[in-house]
């Protein structure tokens, strides 16, 4: 009976726990991200001094690399909470709000399918890499596990924020804003 | 079913999708995995993963990140401010004058950044009031920064070209070079056209007025120095990725960091401007790495279909067309698609198809990507779908009208297929100068 109670509108009090949790821990976790443009600055910048003044580094070029995938996987759900993802909006851009919200509570369901078929890979090259102790091909040979298991964490993230999406929209037509 | 069909399949499967609305990399990339799965089972699942990996190793990706950054710094903090007055008060005086100083001052911004956006937002906030209180015709204004911003994506440094680079599997660096010429002789274009239209009509754009010129020689050889800005990013760039001091990444990273300073020096690095900077640099890089990343996993899967080659022999055997024939006729349906798809899906659609058949069909895919990205301009500036369109009508003041925005372009895109005419007929403007300085 907790599950269904009334929280002054008509959606269940677990889906507006559900939805102000992913969006406030994808919010913080977003703007964490969104600094990794200066991480991936200061790497290449040393790089380019170490290069020009001292040995060159073995590990920037990698390690720029890996600050490009966290940056863009952990900052893909506040990317979607800001709404820069682009949508063909030849249609879709006349459309009313309900309407936009009833294709979308359909058409995001692909978006989902997407992801979990993109995190079941994730997964399982991570526990490979974990397994067998997967390391680059390359002079400084970083450890593979690292990264992977953070790409499968944005995963996750950008899965419980498709789920928030669908939530938002399922509550818009019912007439409820979540 | 034989390959051919499940390749027709996906694709308006995909089209089908990307007309639901929903975001394009979402639809992109699950029909990717659905037909990974279907076709090779469990052992298709991984594709969509697999695309995640080859896109990290793809190191010049990185200067994405770094072009937008600097494009936002630029446009937000409005360090190109003195730019403009510059080029008014040198130009004003001419015929149409102000007009050509704003395609002047376009080339400059394009050389700082890598999307049109700078471009459009210094235009549209700074040259389009301007030049409207001059008295300038509101369409002529209207094409010209249109026109004039687009420039952004051929002249190096170019996400665009970034982005074809990925694609194609060719080398950033001489696609940059390849768009320099290019992008030189479109902005001669326009200038061209802009002269030839001042000296017939002149009420378009009349010169400034007496009271207006008189500006005392030190104060305009002082706004000179407003040019530097630009030079001097664009030297901290270019010069040490030429010596081959630094690598193409590297050197964005520089660009970013001078351009990030520059803006400190001039106090313009205020917390809105930080902050603006800062997340919609994440915003737009993270909408184009997850396209991109679903862009690979769908060729990937048309790749291991051999699609590409049952559409070559589609045209070579089975139509007997040559293969100029073929790449105007690519040309033409690039251009006609560009007109209802915006430069994401463009992209996604260009990936697995065009690159493979130009490649397959002899033709040289640096010279290829300068026409690939003459054709993105177009298709920025045609509607029904058009990036320039949109930011247009979202920063021009008011008595500019949808209406002023849909004609004012056309005689520029008329002036932009001439010049890809003229890069198809003579493919030396664009390849001598990477040839040049590659020494092939």
């Amino acid at each position: 009976m907790l599950l269904l109670q009334a929280t002054g509108t008509d959606v269940p009090v677990i889906f507006v726990r559900f939805v102000r949790l992913v969006d406030a821990l994808n919010y913080r976790v977003g703007r964490f991200a969104m600094y990794g443009i200066f991480i991936m600055v200061a790497i290449l910048l040393w790089s380019s001094i170490s290069k020009t003044f001292f040995l060159p580094s073995l590990w920037t070029l990698e390690m720029a690399q890996f600050a490009m995938v966290a940056y863009y996987i952990l900052g893909g759900p506040y990317s979607i909470q800001l709404g820069s993802n682009v949508r063909m909006d030849l249609f879709y851009g006349n459309w009313s709000p309900r309407r936009k919200a009833w294709f979308d509570s359909f058409t995001v369901l692909f978006l989902i399918f997407y992801l979990a078929v993109l995190l079941h890979g994730g997964i399982s090259s991570t526990s490979y890499a974990i397994e067998y102790g997967e390391r680059s091909y390359s002079a400084w040979r970083p450890y593979m596990w690292p990264i992977k298991s953070l790409m499968c964490l944005g995963l996750v993230l950008m899965l419980l924020q498709a789920l928030s999406e669908l939530l938002k929209d399922i509550a818009r037509l019912r007439g409820e804003t979540l | 079913m034989t390959y051919e069909l499940i390749a027709i399949l996906m694709f308006s499967t995909m089209m089908l999708m990307l007309m639901t609305g929903q975001r394009v990399f979402g639809a992109i990339g699950f029909v990717a995995v659905v037909s990974a799965l279907f076709l090779w089972g469990t052992g298709g699942s991984d594709i969509g993963f697999a695309a995640a990996m080859k896109l990290m190793k793809w190191y010049p990706l990185l200067t994405l990140p770094m072009f937008i950054f600097m494009g936002y710094v630029l446009s937000e903090s409005r360090i190109a401010d003195d730019l403009y007055r510059m080029f008014h008060v040198w130009m004003g005086p001419v015929r149409g004058g102000l007009a050509l100083g704003t395609i002047g001052l376009m080339v400059l911004v394009s050389a700082m950044n890598g999307l049109s956006v700078a471009g459009m937002a210094i235009g549209a906030t700074i040259a389009l009031p301007e030049l409207l209180r001059r008295g300038y015709d509101k369409q002529m204004v209207t094409g010209v920064i249109q026109a004039g911003s687009s420039l952004g994506i051929l002249v190096p440094p170019s996400v665009v070209l970034v982005l074809y680079a990925m694609i194609a599997r060719q080398p950033v660096g001489q696609l940059w070079l390849a768009g320099v010429f290019p992008g030189l002789m479109m902005a001669a274009l326009f200038m061209i056209y802009i002269l030839i239209r001042c000296r017939l009509q002149p009420s378009l754009g009349p010169p400034l007025p007496e009271s207006e010129r008189r500006v005392p020689m030190a104060e305009k050889l002082r706004l000179l120095r407003a040019g530097l800005l630009p030079i001097m990013i664009f030297a901290a760039m270019m010069v040490p990725f030429v010596n081959g001091w630094t690598s193409l990444v590297e050197s964005s990273a520089i660009g970013a960091m001078t351009a990030f300073l520059a803006a400190i020096f001039k106090g313009r690095m205020t917390k809105k401007v930080f902050e603006t900077s800062v997340r919609q640099t994440l915003a737009v890089s993270c909408m184009f790495m997850w396209i991109i990343l679903a862009a690979l996993g769908f060729g990937a899967v048309f790749d291991g279909l051999g699609a590409v080659r049952a559409i070559e022999s589609l045209f070579s055997d089975y139509l007997r067309l040559d293969p100029w024939t073929t790449l105007i006729i690519m040309q033409v349906s690039f251009l006609l698609m560009g007109t209802f798809l915006d430069d994401t899906a463009m992209l996604v659609i260009v990936a697995p198809l065009y690159v493979p058949l130009v490649g397959a069909l002899g033709f040289d895919l640096i010279w290829y990507g300068v026409l690939y990205t003459i054709t993105t301009q177009i298709a920025y500036m045609t509607p029904p779908f058009g990036y320039n369109l949109f930011l247009m009508r979202a920063m021009a003041p008011p008595e500019i009208r949808l209406r002023d925005i849909y004609t004012s372009i056309i005689p520029f895109v008329g002036v932009m297929i001439g010049a890809l005419a003229l890069v198809m007929a003579f493919p030396e403007i664009a390849l001598w100068f990477p040839n040049y300085v590659y020494g092939k």
